[in-house]
């Protein structure tokens, strides 16, 4: 059951980030719904499914639109692997947790993403790729987090629930 | 699972390795999707293709309601330039049988053959905001193939790097990966448009590697060039926005504003056989 809706959760994302999102775009810059996934994921579920999560999804955007396989599959693992490691330390209820550390993420992840991919092909202008696309998509993000992270959290707890049940956990 | 559990951490640094690994093996080389990235492609392309639709229709019904007042000038307007290109047309067309007959008994092969052409459809865009690479909704299955080309109406939008079996990736001339040979059409000078991140956004590109001396100006139009072994010759790009002498003081650049509207794309045609039809003629 959760594997299953695991799925649909990623092939879901996926799909919207690729056609619907383009939409609402703000001056050419998307939120970046994956790494939100990943990322409530693994402070919901902990570093193994954070990790898992960032596989598949990672993977499917190196199918269908990367140039060699396993490029965001890389980033998206690390990324749900270390934000999971806290996931022990807080409270999921709280809403300006996850909100901050997906904004972290963003910011971190597509930094990364320029230093290995455009850095090191010669484009120095870091300045402007920071004012026109880390801060407004952190921003963007930081905002999609409520909501996504809402759905994610709520569907947790109802699965949650249901596997108290069947496995008799009390 | 308590295996799983015991060695995270190991489990981790593998995989993390074996994709880099792997990254490094399939990188730029895959021009031809495998079975399983194929069967992935015929489950989720339609979906795609369904929520693009969708998307379509409501941006279109938005634009109509924005737009109501200013239709009917609008189409007075166009129907004013349609007499206009038609007449042109007919002038042009004139030209163009006049030049096949002249260039049959110089029995030189014409410069800018005709090619055939698919329809197809924008169905999903990049899921980033670094890159611009987009799906289109056919492959392998309607002979399209890596290297083939998509222009618009207006001209060139870019190439096909991968194609599955009913679906294709493809490259836009925006993104910073993409470099088309291309010459002015009026001078003749050569050069390499080529994508920028931060004209990317902003719909524009760059040509490179323009000669110090050469004598193009803002406003020429920017056609490909004979150079390439992807891009068929005198496909229209767009116009010379501005030029520049790099900092070196030996090559000028210039920024190009591409015909195509990238922002509004939809249909696109795929120019196919050139490599075949081209080698026909040779043989002949």
């Amino acid at each position: 059951m959760r594997v299953f809706i695991t799925a649909i959760f990623i092939i879901i994302n996926f799909l919207m980030q690729s056609t619907v999102l383009h939409y609402i775009e703000i001056r050419g810059v998307i939120p970046n719904t994956t790494i939100i996934l990943v990322v409530s994921y693994a402070l919901l579920r902990g570093s193994t499914e954070g990790a898992i999560v960032g596989f598949f999804t990672g993977l499917l955007q190196d199918i269908f639109f990367g140039t060699s396989i396993g490029y965001f599959t890389l980033f998206n693992i690390i990324t749900g692997y270390l934000f999971g490691r806290g996931n022990h330390d807080f409270y999921r209820e709280n809403y300006i947790l996850p909100m901050m550390l997906c904004a972290v993420a963003v910011f971190l992840y597509e930094t990364i993403i320029y230093i290995i991919s455009f850095l090191f092909r010669g484009q120095l202008n870091f300045i402007y790729i920071l004012s026109n696309t880390l801060l407004p998509e952190t921003v963007y993000s930081c905002i999609f987090t409520i909501p996504l992270y809402r759905i994610l959290f709520g569907t947790n707890e109802w699965l949650e629930l249901k596997e108290k049940y069947k496995y008799r956990l009390f | 699972m308590e295996f799983f559990e015991e060695h995270k951490k190991q489990i981790m640094l593998a995989t993390i390795a074996i994709l880099i690994v792997v990254i490094f093996i399939t990188y730029g080389r895959k021009t031809k999707a495998t079975f399983v990235e194929s069967a992935l492609g015929f489950v989720i392309t339609p979906v795609q293709e369904l929520t693009t639709n969708v998307g379509n229709w409501f941006g279109s019904k938005i634009d109509w309601v924005r737009n109501k007042d200013n239709l009917a000038t609008e189409n007075e307007q166009l129907k004013e330039q349609i007499a206009l290109l038609e007449a042109e047309n007919k002038r042009l067309r004139k030209y163009g049988t006049e030049n096949q007959r002249l260039s049959e008994l110089l029995k030189i092969s014409q410069k800018y053959a005709d090619y055939h052409t698919t329809g197809t459809q924008i169905i999903a865009k990049d899921p980033g905001n670094w890159y611009d690479v987009f799906l289109i909704n056919k492959g392998r299955d309607d002979g399209l193939e890596a290297n083939m080309v998509l222009t618009s109406s207006n001209g060139l939008v870019g190439k096909i790097i991968e194609s599955g079996d009913t679906y294709s990736k493809a490259l836009s001339i925006l993104d910073s990966r993409s470099s088309v040979p291309a010459m002015s059409q009026r001078t003749e000078d050569l050069g390499v448009v080529k994508g920028e991140y931060s004209l990317m956004n902003s719909g524009l590109c760059r040509m490179e590697y323009i000669d110090s001396e050469a004598e193009i100006m803002e406003g020429d139009e920017i056609v490909t060039s004979h150079l390439s072994d992807v891009y068929p010759p005198g496909i229209a790009i767009g116009r010379v926005k501005e030029i520049r002498t790099e900092a070196n003081g030996l090559t000028k650049y210039a920024i190009i504003e591409p015909y195509v509207d990238f922002k509004h794309l939809d249909t696109l045609l795929v120019i196919g056989d050139i490599l075949q039809q081209n080698t026909q003629e040779e043989a002949q």
